[in-house]
Parts: structure tokens; sequence; C-alpha cells
């Protein structure tokens, strides 16, 4: 999951570095929040993975049930949004009218954070039925 | 459902086993402190591997830690019911 964060990070950054390379200061200010952002990803992964004991159990069956449950959830919705998505700009400018080509990325990345925020969601929502911390 | 069918008595066994703490059972049979809570509080229904593991960490027989209640709430933990 988060090597696919990765890649569609770095995939809609270059796609709007290309939509909006009119002058050299923008490409490069978004090529460098593009490799800060992918140093803070990697750099968080290693740092997170050096605290974890190697004895500690930090993840079992009922996580991974909760994980599964979660990414069919997400890409339940995003399937509906995919079928869902075409409609509104038709709604807004009418059959015959016509959409910048460029608002497809944006719609495209669009419904991918959705989809990762329904797969958060769902995820949130089960850890919490599962009881909390040490109350019950 | 059936996890609201599936009850234990893994909280009652835990103390009788020197107070045994959430943190040790979950270590001994190999899962996070939060899953004992969940099965402890009836909101997760164990894999069976974990069930048995569950219950050999008490030295008892599976249906003596795990009861399951069908619609008619007979309890199925009568074992000489089946015996031939």
């Amino acid at each position: 999951m988060l090597g696919m964060t990765v890649l569609f990070t770095i995939l809609h950054i270059l796609i709007f570095s290309q939509m909006f390379s009119y002058g050299p200061i923008s490409v490069k200010i978004i090529r460098t929040w593009c490799l800060l952002i992918l140093l803070f990803m990697v750099t968080s992964v290693l740092w997170l993975n050096s605290k974890r004991s190697r004895a500690e159990v930090v993840s079992d069956e009922r996580d991974s049930t909760i994980k599964k449950k979660a990414v069919l959830i997400s890409f339940a919705s995003l399937w509906i949004l995919s079928f869902a998505a075409p409609i509104v700009p038709t709604r807004i400018v009418g059959d015959s009218g016509s959409i910048p080509v460029c608002l497809l990325p944006i719609i495209n990345f669009g419904l991918f954070l959705v989809a990762m925020m329904v797969y958060s969601v769902a995820v949130l929502v089960q850890y919490g039925w599962g009881g909390k911390d040490g109350t019950e | 459902m059936a996890q609201n069918n599936l009850s234990n008595q893994i909280r009652r066994l835990r103390f009788e086993h020197d107070e045994m703490t959430q943190q040790q059972l979950a270590d001994k049979v190999g899962v996070t402190r939060q899953t004992i809570i969940a099965i402890e509080a009836g909101k997760y229904a164990p894999s069976l591997p974990l069930a048995f593991r569950i219950a050999r960490t008490f030295c008892l027989p599976i249906e003596t830690v795990f009861q399951y209640k069908d619609e008619d709430t007979k309890t199925h933990t009568d074992t000489t019911r089946f015996a031939p």
C-alpha cells in the first residue's frame, strides 16, 4: 500500500510538473517537493523498522483480516466512484460540452485519494469495533 | 452473526493461572494484546489454530475455553452428549 502511495504520488507529481512546466522555477519547485515527500516516506519507514523489536508481535491474523476487508471496501468504492466520476462533468457542462484535458489526471488523483481515505476509515472503524485499548 | 454466539472463559482462566496478563498471554500465543482484548470482549472470533494455541496455553481442551451457542441457545459444551 505504501509502495502504491509512493508510486501514485510520483506519477501524479510528474504529470502535474508536465502540465505546469511553463517556467523552470515551477518545475524545480515541484521536483524538489517530489523528492522531499519521497525522502520523508523512506526515512519514516526505515525509522519505524529500526525501532521495532524482533521478538515483539506487531501484526497478527486479526490485523491481516482487517486490512483485507478494508482493501475490499476500498476497491468497491473505487469501482463505484470510477463509474460515477464521468457523470459529474457531464451534468456540469452537458452532453456536448467540453472540459480541459488537464482535469482528467486531477479526477484520477481525486479518485485515488478517496479510495485511500475509504481504506483508512474502514481500518479505523474495524479497529474501533474490536474494543477499546485496555478498557474492555 | 457467528461472533456473537461465541463466548469464552479467557479472562477467568488468565486470573486462575497466576493472574496472567493479557500481554503475557498474547506473547505466548503469538498475537498482539489488542487481539486478546478483542477476543475476551467477544468482538473477534479467533481462527481455529489460534483458539487451539490459547487452549493449550491453559492446558485445557478447546471447548472448555470457547463455547458456541446456536440459535436455540443451547451451549455445546457438554461433550458427553456427543459421545458414542
